[in-house]
């Protein structure tokens, strides 16, 4: 088989894409007293690329590690293409990992590194050699075949462990922080990089990452985890747009939260009322919940307006001075700080900041958005 | 002859980087013996008497003293090797002669066991006995009894080298002194050659009739065979007097439902001395001289024979040990006995190690 | 001052390797010299036993080297099968250290960290008492009226006394205990240092734990089995205190023959011999080994 059919199978492979292919089901696992994982539950589709976010603790790692078999759930079930694998070792699994360290093996050669798992198979020589050279091709190592791993650069250490995860072809595919090796500035080309090698081979993905970015960039869709358990699961742009809790917010990108209560909740709008605004909140759709409710409302630094006159609307605003001014690039980070000491982030995209209107240290001004921008957490 | 493996080991290890430390002044004298051979109250006496300070150090083994006298600078003015090492040595020039003007004790001296010695030290010009002793045949008694049954001919080398008697004993236990020179020297004996032959080709006769005894001997041992034969471990013992006769107190003192004895075979059996001489470099030659003069003092000889069990050859000391060691045959063996013993004598260079290359080959059975 | 710090600094490097070089110079290499000198020597009756190489008579400096005592050792076997022998039970005694080593090591390394420096404590312990006084204790142990037989039969697993002591086998326990800890420690070094991940990383790509045993956690340990081998193995071959107090009479090792050399046939030159040799034999190996390791560190670094 060569890198042409791959890609072929590949694309076969997600024509007839189902669903629940990967099925965790109340997955429980407890180190001790410790409750590491609390009732996971979550379903991953073929050839989707799905991302564990969350930070150092959440438990991910720990689901990470009980897909790939070093850790029995204390509860619940794991199911891949059907299969339970409760009772499977790692060394049965229809599953393969990048490991975050690569985890190559340092007295094997490149080639014999990929051939490894092969070789565990029992695969015939010949086409041991046909599936590694394959591999390597599609990660553009084979011409680092005989070197060791300690010769190899960060990047290409990555490539061949992920050579080496893909030659068994696995039903799961498990990425473990897969950039957190690399330094920060190849990270991106290698991000879309091995996109570009998943997309081509077709295979479905678990990966676990801290890095919100990379989440973003890389997942079809994500898991927020906290705690053990899932907080939000879903496409990185509806869980950026709509987080369903502070959490989710806070951790997906920076945001700022409103304190308030419920004043007015119907159909189509909802009024809060804050301490920190002397003006209501508004925001356009209901809530399901009692007026008086105690909800957080997220709103996200691009969707803030800075200006020096005071805004039409009669809500969403709020008066403050600038703080802090960070230039960004493309856009320039701006921290209000209002009148009970509060700070507000707000981007202030470059073209604003060309025409020279953009405020300056010091000055007061006013931060408003739209009735639109606002997002109610209820959690 | 007597050996303990402990010093043999400490003390050629520290043989090469050691330093003797000498006493200085000229009122001392430095004593190298061998180990648990004194009586308490000899040193003392000897320095009450002189005012010379004893420093007194002991050894285990002839290697280790042959070892340390060739280096030289040793720093002793008396050691006491084997009478068939001390001739090596003499040989080599390294012991000075005595002025025995000096020592009217020697008049004390058995002269049969002087003319003895003399086969090792031509008119005793070198050295005095310390003590002597004989090789002989340690026994079970009961269980060689129970084995071959009350005629056994235990005063017989048959015992020993004769296949039908010993391959018997294998099962409760056969020992061999680790001592080449020792064993061929018995077994050129009972072959009838002379035990101290120079001929090679004896020494390869000696050789067919030990290999013929060999899958019997069940170990070769020169120091825990006395252990082994106070606890019954073994039956028969190819040994020394003295060590046997420790066995045999031992065996006594613990009780032991069994007989340990001494044999010294008929027709005869190897004959040693421990002799006491002056290095050539000794610092202290008079003092040396008082010593030896000391030792020879019939009360001060027989307090030491007293005390180790073995018999020394002053014949004005006899009167003074006490009565049971005195009539112990195997200890005082008597004079039908004497006469058939003989004395082992230094042979060359080339003969010591064709001895003990074959000696290796028939330990190692190769 | 700068400059003069900067003088100095070199000049306190050199001293530190110094130290070590002057001493191996002083203890080791000049005693060797001596060796090799009395090895070419002639035996003789006298102080020392043995004669000088060089002689100055008639103005005529001349130098006698007498190779007589290394045309015996080729010449008879004794000397060989000794060699054979001394090179057998050591590489038996290594392969056994290595054997029980290698799992004492390997459960140290993966007990949990607290633990790990009690059980090295444990594996160091015996240093504290002499080697002499520890070898004397086994021969309590294995002798025919020794603990071992008594608790055998005590046991009722054998009715008559295990002859052990005084035979190879008493030879091989002694050394596997003596030598033991020379194995642990270079196996649990490497052992403690191995990343687990690759172990993990072995099963996730199919292999079961006795393969990821041999094919990542063997491979990695090498350094420690080699090392660790080297340090029981070179003493083992000179060994002469085992062999003399457990060993039989016809256990045969280089230790003995050169004590019968140099005691009971006070033939210092072909004792000489005897060690230059060995030396030779044992050097030559552990120079190839040296020169491999260097060449695969050098292509590891390219």
């Amino acid at each position: 088989m060569n890198v042409q059919t791959l890609e072929r199978n590949a694309s076969a492979a997600s024509r007839q894409q189902g669903k629940g292919f990967v099925e965790v089901i109340d997955v429980v696992k407890k180190f001790g007293d410790a409750v590491a994982l609390n009732h996971v539950n979550l379903t991953i589709e073929k050839n989707e690329l799905f991302a564990l976010l969350g930070s150092s603790g959440c438990g991910k790692s720990t689901l990470l590690r009980i897909l790939a078999g070093f850790e029995t759930a204390t509860e619940g079930k794991i199911l891949i293409d059907g299969e339970d694998l409760a009772r499977v070792p790692p060394y049965h699994r229809p599953v393969n990992m990048m490991f975050q360290s690569y985890a190559l093996f340092p007295h094997m050669t490149v080639e014999r590194n990929v051939a490894f798992g092969l070789r565990q198979e029992g695969v015939p020589r010949n086409e041991i050699t046909e599936r590694v050279n394959e591999a390597l091709d599609l990660v553009q190592m084979r011409k680092f075949a005989q070197r060791k791993p300690h010769q190899l650069s960060g990047g290409q250490q990555q490539r061949v462990a992920l050579a080496r995860s893909l030659v068994k072809r696995p039903k799961l595919l498990l990425l473990d922080e897969p950039m957190s090796a690399l330094d920060k500035k190849i990270r991106q080309q290698t991000q879309f990089e091995l996109m570009n090698i998943l997309g081509k081979v077709g295979v479905t993905c678990v990966m676990v990452t801290h890095d919100q970015e990379e989440a973003m960039t890389m997942a079809d869709r994500l898991a927020v985890m906290s705690e053990g358990e899932v907080v939000q699961i879903g496409e990185p742009t509806a869980v950026y747009e709509f987080p369903n809790s502070r959490f989710s917010a806070e951790f997906i990108g920076s945001t700022n939260l409103f304190d308030g209560v419920v004043v007015e909740d119907e159909p189509d709008h909802v009024y809060i009322e804050s301490a920190s605004l002397p003006v209501r909140l508004y925001i356009s759709h209901g809530i399901t919940g009692p007026l008086g409710m105690d909800v957080s409302v997220s709103v996200r630094p691009e969707r803030v307006v800075l200006s020096r006159a005071k805004p039409q609307q009669p809500y969403n605003w709020v008066q403050g001075v600038v703080k802090d001014v960070a230039y960004m690039g493309s856009y320039a980070l701006y921290r209000v700080e209002l009148g009970n000491g509060r700070m507000v982030t707000a981007n202030v995209a470059g073209m604003v900041l060309s025409q020279g209107e953009a405020p300056s240290y010091g000055e007061e001004v006013f931060v408003s958005w739209n009735e639109s921008s606002g997002v109610v957490l209820t959690k | 002859m007597k050996k303990k493996f402990v010093c043999k080991l400490l003390c050629s290890s520290l043989l090469l980087l050691s330093s003797t430390v000498a006493l200085a002044e000229d009122k001392a004298l430095n004593v190298y013996n061998w180990s648990d051979y004194i009586a308490k109250s000899t040193i003392p006496g000897f320095e009450k008497e002189s005012g010379i300070k004893v420093k007194y150090d002991v050894y285990d083994s002839d290697d280790t003293l042959m070892a340390k006298m060739l280096t030289g600078k040793a720093g002793y003015d008396i050691v006491v090797p084997t009478s068939n090492f001390m001739a090596k040595q003499i040989e080599a020039g390294i012991y000075q002669k005595l002025d025995k003007s000096k020592m009217p004790n020697l008049a004390n001296l058995d002269k049969g066991l002087m003319a003895q010695v003399a086969g090792a030290d031509a008119g005793n010009a070198h050295g005095v006995p310390w003590a002597w002793g004989t090789d002989g045949l340690g026994y079970n008694l009961t269980k060689v009894h129970a084995i071959l049954g009350k005629d056994a001919p235990l005063d017989s080398w048959d015992m020993l080298f004769d296949p039908k008697n010993v391959s018997k004993l294998k099962g409760c236990g056969v020992s061999v002194l680790d001592q080449a020179n020792d064993v061929f020297a018995a077994t050129l004996h009972y072959l009838g050659k002379d035990p101290n032959s120079r001929n090679p080709a004896d020494y390869q006769a000696a050789f067919e009739q030990l290999k013929k005894i060999r899958p019997y001997i069940t170990q070769f041992n020169s120091s825990g065979y006395i252990n082994d034969l106070a606890n019954g471990d073994i039956c028969l013992a190819y040994g020394w007097s003295g060590d046997v006769n420790i066995a045999k107190h031992r065996a006594a003192e613990a009780k032991k439902s069994y007989q340990i004895a001494y044999v010294i075979p008929k027709g005869g059996a190897p004959l040693w001395f421990d002799m006491m001489v002056i290095p050539k470099d000794a610092a202290h030659p008079e003092a040396a001289h008082k010593w030896i003069n000391y030792i020879e003092d019939p009360k001060v000889n027989a307090e030491i024979t007293n005390e180790v069990f073995y018999p020394t050859a002053n014949v004005a000391a006899r009167k003074y040990v006490k009565p049971e060691i005195a009539s112990d045959p195997t200890i005082y063996p008597p004079e039908s006995v004497m006469k058939t013993l003989f004395l082992l004598k230094p042979i060359p260079a080339d003969i010591i190690r064709l001895e003990n290359r074959l000696w290796t080959q028939l330990k190692t059975g190769r | 001052m700068k400059k003069l710090i900067q003088r100095w600094l070199p000049n306190g490097r050199r001293t530190v390797i110094g130290i070590p070089f002057t001493f191996l110079l002083v203890f080791f290499l000049v005693p060797f010299i001596l060796v090799v000198t009395i090895s070419f020597s002639q035996q003789q009756l006298g102080v020392p036993p043995y004669t000088p190489l060089t002689t100055l008579k008639d103005d005529v400096y001349s130098i006698a080297l007498n190779i007589g005592h290394y045309k015996f050792l080729l010449q008879d076997d004794l000397y060989f099968a000794t060699y054979i022998s001394s090179l057998r039970i050591a590489l038996v005694s290594t392969l056994l250290c290595l054997l029980i080593g290698f799992p004492i090591a390997y459960y140290i390394a993966r007990s949990s960290e607290s633990v790990r420096s009690t059980l090295m404590m444990m594996v160091m312990l015996p240093f504290w008492t002499s080697f002499l006084i520890r070898v004397y204790a086994w021969i309590g142990i294995l002798k025919n009226d020794g603990f071992l037989n008594q608790f055998l039969m005590w046991l009722g697993l054998i009715s008559t006394p295990l002859r052990i002591y005084h035979t190879n086998w008493g030879v091989y326990i002694g050394m596997v205990y003596s030598y033991l800890p020379f194995m642990i420690m270079p196996l649990y070094a490497h052992l403690v240092k191995m990343d687990l991940t690759l172990l993990e990383a072995a099963y996730d790509l199919g292999a079961k734990p006795w393969r990821a045993f041999i094919e990542v956690t063997l491979p990695l340990a090498k350094n420690g089995i080699i090392a660790g081998s080297l340090l029981v193995f070179i003493p083992a071959v000179g060994e002469y205190v085992i062999p003399e107090l457990l060993g039989g009479s016809d256990t045969l090792m280089i230790g003995r023959v050169m004590w019968d050399e140099f005691f009971n046939n006070v033939d210092w030159p072909m004792a000489a011999a005897v060690t230059c040799a060995m030396v030779l034999l044992l050097l030559v190996p552990m120079a190839l080994f040296q020169h491999y390791q260097a060449k695969v560190m050098e292509e590891n670094k390219r």
